[in-house]
């Protein structure tokens, strides 16, 4: 395989250091919403500046950078998507990833920004993306509900790139297909204000309007994506990008995220004979999610396994220690900032771009004033840690399971 | 003239309602997703002769997802139907406007991404496609409406009355529930229910979850009209047949004027389970830091 056919791995960004963390953690691309016509109307989102920033950021480090433009667009926004197109193509974006077929166009005609169709479309087979290649989108998002055999016969009908999602978070309904935020709550899904009903606990009636009572309620919640396991399928089938869901994602839910994925794509990569599928990299996703995860459509149809049921109660990370903000060589101390509460003696873990996996236990902890302390309890504190090996700026400290 | 078009849950409920409307909306088994019932295509062949033998409108749904290995069966369809008359096709998949235009079948196509035709640069860039008219989301304002029928020369569709599908998933969520919970039931149609509001579901191999309130515009169907809206759809899913037949009929006898006793009448018929959507009711979809909507 020619190093050009190498996958692109795309992460999310939330805000300016996510989009940071994500590069330097090995994300080939970042995608990002902008202040207008994104589906994650409550993230931070990018302003026009911090777009500009992000992209010489990005472009400095010779990656990608693509831009949401993906709501279903309402007459009063219509007007406002021209100007908005013409900013993103000045500042110099690498793609819009879009849904509505007249942006498409308007951006095809009006701009040189090359256009990605969005997963809101839900495209499931190759005689709509045949369509799709025609109008000059230049990569489809495909809908998550495709098998592995769907994306073979795509790439052997369609010469087109594709992008598959591999990790994250899962719509229950076909993406593009639900409005129960519109009906239950007033949020528009579709122009980014979904709050997440597939989340409630339902009752679920009988045609006599009985209860059907199990255990636990109903909900339409599934557990999360993860094809760790198939990314050498992935590589073989020809996907040529590997999306990473979640803009709204911790900095250090991203950075592990990308991490492992970013090593399990470039050991198969460069050595397929000696690959083998690294459990303890699937027991540090398991970790730093909140939530179980599944391979959920790409062996085909989906069943009981891939749904959860455990109310609304998710598992809130306290791995995440701390972050590396600087190591000095000479007095073997690494300066940290913390996340989570830790303590002398724990069994701790750093990693990072460059920083293989190493473990430690901590010995000797001091606070800003160089005074030996024991415990680290208070968020953001800044404190030293003497440690052998060394440690890079942004390296992340985790707890060792 | 506007047009009332229904969509019936059975041949003989077509039958039924022949002489008081101007046409229906069918889908197909297997690539129809919904609706009340779907039809075999020679059950279908049957109600479009008997359509046109009335001078009915007869519209096919092709409203599904389509997977490629549905591609097969959906081509075979849009053949046979590209030579029965049909008044139109409704699709959802693009794959359908692809085939259209490849195979050259010539059938009239109706947009309708549900909840996607939302504004009427995308009805216009549709109608520059060759598409015959649009279907309108039912999550917009009635502003939003009359300015689409301003600023477009497409024919357009809108729901009028009935239950609202609001979810479509490929995922079998009942038969999840009742398996991981080694639950039995044979319903034909499930519930959910939350806060006292009872939603409809339906879950066979596509789940698809429906409005808690019966859609009613009885009293905007006059505005709706004046200002040329061309089809008005009236889904029968989950409403008692002659209740469903009286209200047809009260909407034609409402004549295009708000009349409280008609709307009463209907109210009583559905024991006041009804709203207008979202006509009246803007979504927000920004929350802004000091809790101000977007």
């Amino acid at each position: 395989m020619d190093k050009k056919d190498k996958p692109e791995l795309l992460a999310p960004a939330g805000d300016l250091e996510r989009l940071k963390i994500a590069l330097l953690y090995g994300a080939d691309a970042v995608y990002v919403g902008g202040d207008l016509f994104s589906l994650r109307a409550n993230a931070i989102n990018f302003s026009l500046e911090e777009l500009e920033e992000a992209v010489l950021f990005t472009h400095s480090l010779s990656k990608k950078l693509y831009v949401t433009v993906n709501i279903a667009l309402h007459n009063k926004e219509a007007d406002k998507i021209i100007n908005y197109l013409e900013a993103l193509d000045k500042i110099g974006v690498d793609a819009i990833i879009v849904s509505d077929p007249f942006i498409i166009d308007l951006a095809i005609k009006r701009t040189k920004i090359p256009v990605h169709l969005s997963t809101q479309q839900s495209t499931l087979n190759y005689e709509a993306i045949k369509f799709f290649k025609r109008e000059g989108v230049s990569r489809i998002v495909l809908a998550r509900e495709v098998s592995a055999s769907d994306i073979k016969l795509i790439k052997e009908k369609v010469d087109i790139e594709l992008e598959c999602f591999v990790h994250g978070a899962m719509c229950a309904s076909y993406s593009g297909r639900c409005v129960l935020s519109n009906f239950l709550t007033a949020r528009d899904s579709n122009r980014g204000g979904c709050s997440q009903i597939c989340r409630w606990d339902f009752k679920l009636l009988n045609e006599f309007q009985n209860q059907l009572q199990g255990e636990k309620d109903f909900t339409f919640c599934t557990k999360d994506l993860s094809l760790l396991k198939h990314i050498p399928d992935l590589i073989e089938l020809g996907v040529d990008s590997f999306k990473i869901e979640g803009r709204m994602r911790s900095t250090y839910y991203i950075a592990t995220v990308v991490n492992i994925y970013r090593r399990v794509i470039d050991e198969y990569f460069y050595d397929k004979k000696n690959y083998h599928y690294n459990v303890e990299y699937e027991k540090i996703l398991r970790n730093c999610a909140n939530r179980d995860s599944v391979p959920q459509f790409f062996d085909g149809d989906c069943g009981v396994d891939c749904q959860y049921y455990n109310g609304r109660v998710e598992v809130s990370n306290q791995d995440f220690l701390g972050i590396v903000l600087s190591y000095d060589e000479q007095t073997k101390l690494a300066v940290i900032e913390q996340r989570n509460y830790f303590k002398q003696g724990d069994i701790v873990e750093f990693f990072g771009p460059n920083t293989e996996p190493f473990s430690v236990k901590i010995s000797e902890i001091y606070d800003e004033f160089n005074n030996i302390i024991d415990i680290v309890r208070h968020p953001k504190q800044i404190v030293k840690l003497k440690l052998q090996i060394k440690v890079r700026r942004n390296d992340m400290m985790r707890i060792k399971k | 003239m506007s047009k009332k078009i229904i969509i019936a849950k059975s041949t003989r409920q077509i039958n039924n309602l022949l002489n008081i409307c101007d046409g229906f909306i069918i889908g197909i088994k297997d690539l129809s997703v919904n609706l009340p019932c779907y039809f075999t295509m020679e059950e279908a062949k049957k109600i479009i002769t008997l359509c046109l033998e009335n001078e009915k409108e007869i519209f096919v749904s092709l409203n599904r997802n389509m997977h490629n290995d549905q591609l097969s069966e959906l081509t075979t369809i849009l053949k046979e139907l590209s030579n029965l008359q049909i008044t139109g096709l409704i699709f959802y998949d693009i794959a359908i406007i692809n085939l259209n235009q490849e195979l050259g079948l010539n059938l009239k196509l109706i947009w309708n991404q549900e909840h996607l035709a939302t504004n009427y640069c995308t009805i216009n860039y549709w109608h520059k496609k060759g598409v015959y008219a649009s279907y309108l989301s039912s999550e917009l304002t009635i502003d939003e409406i009359f300015f689409i029928r301003k600023k477009t020369s497409c024919l357009l569709m809108m729901n009028v009355f009935g239950f609202i599908p609001m979810f479509t998933s490929k995922r079998p969520l009942v038969k999840n529930y009742l398996d991981k919970f080694s639950l039995n039931d044979k319903s034909k149609i499930n519930y959910l229910e939350k806060e006292g509001n009872i939603y409809p579901i339906i879950s066979e191999d596509v789940t698809t979850v429906y409005s808690s309130k019966i859609l009613n515009l009885l009293m905007e169907f006059f505005n709706l009209s004046k200002v040329g809206i061309d089809y008005f759809v009236f889904n029968s899913f989950n409403i008692n047949e002659d209740v469903f037949k009286e209200i047809i009929e009260l909407f034609n006898e409402s004549n295009g004027l708000t009349d409280n006793c008609l709307f009463e009448r209907v109210n009583m018929l559905l024991n006041y389970n009804i709203d207008t959507g979202f006509l009246y009711k803007d979504t927000v979809y920004k929350v802004k830091k000091n809790g101000q909507k977007g």
